[in-house]
């Protein structure tokens, strides 16, 4: 990393309870570079949007920093923070019109009246709304309403861009085209921005790193093929993406016995005897036609839906069952795991060996 | 077709009254027959010619226009100090407080009035603060119902945090944001608040001193006169009601339309 380069957004250590409660984030530490987008999912519940307030100011850690190109803000109430901020239901001013949105951060910092027309004007071009600057907010589609937040949230140039699930009130078609216009407006400006969503779709396809909470503690952070090609740990794994993840017992380095039967896996530093997890994900297990081959099982389908361009077959082989994603139209007998297939998973967590 | 006779019969029964008021105030003698007799306009200019009515609708007016200041004056903080309440309980309870007056007999009230303000320390009975005061107490629940319900059907909160998060200080949101976004709220509110302000009796007749008595009381002495003059009384009072009503909302229209072409 050039170290020249000081991230635009800093946590460290950050934590915060809501009174009374057992909810909220614990020691978060991570950064944001300048024009990275930084997608965090995670189940409901688990400190999204408390991460997003903890960054704007609307909370105050209880412990840890919030850093702004350097500073220290932690301590800054939300309006000295300059972070642009999208809310999930547009929180459009509803007596103001669509330009007169956009040129309010500009109206409360004393911009001279032309100046405000300028530049929000310029901003509706930038977000594709030009032509709509007398309407009001209820006068657009939600798409709409949601380009004009994204406009209001950058016009007077923030430190950052926080959006907190901004496309989940959308229809699904509409939702499609916001996610790109949202990753080119946002490239275009060039900021460092957090969004926020349970869309895991919307986090792999957005995302220059992903951010996965998990009861408010940060289990992995990562760019989104390494977060689905290398998850920390289980939960990472079926969180983001489909996956058959099988306890093992070790054999030798490179063989573990599972539910499915006997695996040969790449090589690994487990005792024989010790408890192991792997995954394979879905798409990655082949139909054969031959029970011959190495980690080839006899299965039975248990479940077989059509999707189209995808087929996903839940079998059970051996003691254990495994889910298939593949295109292949043939009847199933056999499947392969390729040894290439299997991961290792971190420590087993909350079971008996 | 028994929904739409229901229907009908139940407009029947709601505008009878209302036009047989509109015909005695026209009829020139109306004793014994169903209907009144002859055409004349004579009642209405008798009842604008009374002193007492003239004196008794400004006095109205000012009573309603007094109960509106403060309800705004009280209503407005109270309200938005219960919205923006942290703790849910203290939320509920508040409005179960506020609501409260609504089950309180205006003739209760009165009486209460009559205690405490017929009393040397006190000797406020018959001024027409004293009776706006009355009237705030039986009007503020519906304001601020109407107000509250409306902060959150319009996400205020939201709204207050974008602008913040957008740079705009407390009294910033409050005039740029939660103001603008309340007018209509604010005018719809006081339209009830009017309305049943002009229309207040039970407690009016009570507490009223003589020389403001508000219409309604004045009304009830035409009832022992001629039929038309207390059609035409009746009439003026609730051409007065609706007219207050159509004002509030022309100018919470107007006020949107000014904000929108305003900043």
């Amino acid at each position: 990393m050039n170290l020249a380069v000081a991230p635009a957004v800093s946590l460290e250590g950050v934590t915060y309870r809501y009174p009374g409660s057992n909810a909220g984030v614990v020691d978060i530490t991570f950064d944001i570079m300048p024009g990275e987008l930084i997608v965090c999912i995670g189940a409901s519940g688990c400190g999204k949007t408390t991460l997003l307030r903890l960054i704007a100011g609307f909370l105050k850690p209880d412990a840890g920093s919030v850093r702004l190109n350097g500073e220290d803000v932690s301590q800054l109430p939300t309006r000295k923070r300059d972070c642009g901020v999208v809310f999930q239901a547009y929180a459009l001013f509803p007596h103001m019109r669509v330009w007169e949105n956009v040129a309010y951060p500009l109206r409360v910092r004393n911009a001279p009246l032309a100046e405000r027309r300028r530049r929000a004007f310029e901003m509706l071009e930038l977000v594709g709304l030009t032509g709509l600057q007398d309407r009001l907010p209820s006068q657009l589609s939600g798409g709409q309403q949601q380009r004009v937040a994204l406009a209001r949230a950058l016009v007077f140039g923030p430190r950052a861009l926080l959006l907190d699930e901004p496309l989940s009130a959308l229809d699904a078609a509409t939702r499609v085209v916001m996610r790109d216009e949202v990753r080119r407006i946002q490239r275009g400006q060039n900021i460092a921005s957090l969004l926020i969503t349970h869309d895991q779709d919307e986090a792999l396809s957005l995302a220059d790193r992903i951010l996965m909470l998990r009861e408010g503690r940060l289990a992995q952070l990562a760019p989104p093929q390494e977060i689905y090609d290398r998850p920390a740990d289980g939960f990472v794994a079926t969180f983001v993406g489909r996956a058959n993840v099988l306890d093992a017992t070790v054999v030798d380095g490179t063989t573990a016995d599972t539910p499915v039967g006997r695996l040969v896996t790449p090589s690994h530093a487990g005792t024989p005897g010790s408890r192991i997890r792997l995954l394979v994900r879905p798409e990655r297990i082949e139909l054969v036609p031959e029970a011959t081959g190495e980690n080839v099982f006899h299965a039975q389908i248990v479940r077989d839906r059509f999707f189209g361009a995808t087929r996903r077959i839940e079998v059970s082989a051996g003691n254990g069952r495994l889910e298939i994603e593949t295109a292949a139209r043939d009847p199933v007998a056999n499947v392969r795991v390729p040894r290439d297939a299997i991961q290792f998973l971190a420590n087993i967590e909350g079971r008996k060996a | 077709m028994p929904l739409a006779l229901i229907t009908a019969l139940y407009l029947v029964y709601l505008i009878i009254p209302i036009a047989l008021l509109l015909i005695g105030s026209f009829g020139n003698l109306w004793l014994n027959t169903l209907l009144p007799t002859g055409f004349t306009g004579r009642w209405y200019l008798d009842v604008v010619a009374d002193s007492s009515f003239r004196r008794a609708f400004a006095a109205s007016l000012g009573v309603a226009g007094v109960t509106c200041a403060l309800c705004v004056a009280m209503g407005l903080p109270l309200g938005y100090a219960v919205f923006r309440a942290d703790n849910p309980w203290i939320r509920s309870l508040a409005r179960v407080l506020y609501q409260m007056p609504v089950a309180l007999p205006p003739l209760v009230l009165a009486f209460g009035f009559i205690l405490v303000f017929s009393s040397d320390a006190l000797p406020w009975l018959g001024s027409i603060w004293l009776l706006a005061a009355g009237h705030v107490v039986l009007t503020l629940p519906y304001f601020l119902q109407t107000i509250v319900s409306d902060m959150q059907r319009l996400g205020l909160r939201q709204l207050e945090d974008a602008a913040e998060s957008l740079g705009s200080n407390g009294l910033q949101r409050f005039l740029h944001i939660v103001l603008p976004a309340l007018q209509q709220s604010i005018v719809a509110g006081l339209i009830i608040v009017v309305t049943l302000s002009i229309g207040e009796f039970q407690f009016s007749n009570l507490v009223a001193g003589f020389l403001n008595r508000t219409y309604p009381v004045v009304l009830l002495q035409a009832f022992y006169g001629a039929t038309g003059f207390a059609c035409a009384a009746t009439v003026l009072l609730l051409a007065l009601a609706l007219l207050a009503a159509v004002a509030g909302s022309l100018t919470a229209g107007g006020a949107t339309r000014m904000q929108v072409n305003a900043a």
